[in-house]
């Protein structure tokens, strides 16, 4: 069992079978054999949150998580948040407020701001920090990004993600 | 990371078959995410992982006595769900409080509490709670079953007293609405660094005297520790400074800390004098 095994789960709402080796990090095989690039290794220790994913709808350190492991699951990346035509009231938030700089870290503080507001829909500023403890910006672009929480707190709370027109001229 | 062999067994008695040869590259894992940074960093190199998430039964889940005396938590709950749990809020709130300073969300949506102890990081956060709140382990093997403080489990510096093949089950929490507790990480570098030193303290309180507590170092020591001589100097007194003087003296004389990284011996015993003190200070309001 040192070899590879062929493992079948959904991701991104899609069937699918990949053979991964028992030491394979969840991260390297939705980099490398599945070609997503949004999730991303950067400090391989849990602790920068750029390559969080939703496994089974949690979100996880893809970096300390065995690709064997989700056999079964149920696997959602940045690129299985929206549906193709309109992106997501955070991702669009996000863009609005300029929430970032050089974007690396961006997708997984998405991933993260989405179950923060899953879990608190309306957010204090202390409650927005302390979720996203474990996600680093090195361009510390966390006054906007804390702001383009809360916008797309208000977004969610309104039903639906209002175009950019109709918010400025409200 | 090299090669291993990964085992997800369905039954306890197939991991016990698994981790039977007493290999020491033959290791169990709960949630893996602090054996993976073993892995990564090759201070470890498994041969085979066995991995207890489908074993069930008693390793999984938060259950209370039909007595109410006692909270078993399943080897194999993960932090989030205690921390989540309305029932360890309610009889264990220090525990949910020490969570929160824990690590962040996606590791405790995967850390396991078993795993955990079985780490036997001296830094980590959990494992004096769980001392002070006098609670035990239940410990099970091939050949039977056994059931320990959690302060009889470490033997040292990511050593524990468990003998090959045995996996912890439960930890088993008796609960105590008389006491109150709480968690102090002290960090001496970034907020969110490992801990300088830990202190949790329980204590059974009437106004400011105190009928029973205990306290318990972590992390500036090679395994947490209780602070017997600490506990005896404030057992049966008023909570006033010069109990609490001696108390923070005798806690200071009776462990050998010493300097590392995260502050020299003199600075963290300075620490300790004063975060045991306002760690009791906190447990009365004050």
């Amino acid at each position: 069992m040192t070899d590879a095994r062929t493992i079948r789960f959904t991701l991104n709402g899609a069937p699918v079978s990949v053979s991964v080796m028992p030491h394979e990090t969840l991260i390297e095989m939705l980099s490398l054999r599945l070609e997503l690039k949004g999730a991303r290794e950067s400090c391989g220790q849990g602790l920068c949150g750029c390559c969080t994913v939703y496994v089974n709808g949690k979100s996880v350190s893809s970096c300390l998580y065995l690709a064997q492991l989700v056999d079964g699951a149920n696997v959602v990346t940045i690129e299985g948040i929206n549906d193709g035509a309109r992106l997501d009231p955070v991702q669009e938030a996000f863009i609005e407020v300029g929430a970032f700089q050089c974007g690396f870290c961006t997708p997984g503080f998405i991933m993260m701001a989405r179950e923060l507001l899953d879990v608190h829909p309306n957010p204090t500023d202390d409650e927005i920090r302390h979720y996203l403890i474990g996600n680093l910006c090195r361009c510390s672009a966390y006054p906007e990004i804390v702001e383009a929480v809360k916008l797309a707190a208000r977004r969610r709370a309104a039903g639906t993600a209002p175009a950019l027109a109709q918010e400025l001229s409200a | 990371m090299l090669g291993f062999e990964l085992s997800e067994p369905a039954t306890l008695d197939e991991a016990f078959d698994l981790l039977a040869d007493g290999d020491p590259g033959v290791r169990p894992m709960g949630g893996g995410t602090a054996l993976m940074l073993m892995m990564k960093a090759q201070i470890f190199k498994p041969e085979r992982l066995v991995s207890l998430r489908n074993v069930g039964g008693c390793f999984d889940g938060l259950r209370i006595d039909a007595d109410r005396s006692h909270i078993r938590i399943g080897g194999m709950t993960t932090f989030a769900e205690i921390e989540c749990s309305p029932m360890v809020l309610q009889h264990l709130p220090a525990v949910v409080r020490t969570m929160k300073t824990l690590a962040n969300i996606r590791v405790r949506h995967v850390a396991s509490v078993g795993g955990n102890l079985a780490h036997a990081d001296p830094h980590l956060d959990l494992p004096p709670v769980w001392m002070t709140h006098a609670a035990s382990i239940r410990i099970v093997s091939k050949t039977g079953e056994r059931v320990i403080p959690v302060e009889d489990l470490f033997a040292g510096y990511y050593e524990t007293t468990l003998e090959g093949g045995e996996l912890i089950a439960e930890v088993i929490v008796p609960v105590r609405p008389e006491w109150t507790s709480t968690y102090v990480k002290v960090t001496t570098r970034s907020a969110h660094d490992w801990p300088a030193l830990g202190i949790a303290v329980s204590a059974n309180l009437q106004g400011r005297r105190v009928n029973d507590l205990r306290l318990v170092l972590s992390a500036a020591l090679d395994r947490p520790t209780r602070l017997v001589a600490a506990e005896n100097e404030l057992r049966g007194s008023d909570l006033d400074e010069a109990a609490l003087k001696r108390a923070g003296e005798a806690a200071v004389a009776e462990v050998d800390i010493h300097s590392d990284s995260r502050g020299s011996a003199a600075y963290k015993q300075h620490l300790l004098r004063v975060h045991l003190s306002r760690a009791m200070h906190s447990l009365v309001g004050v």
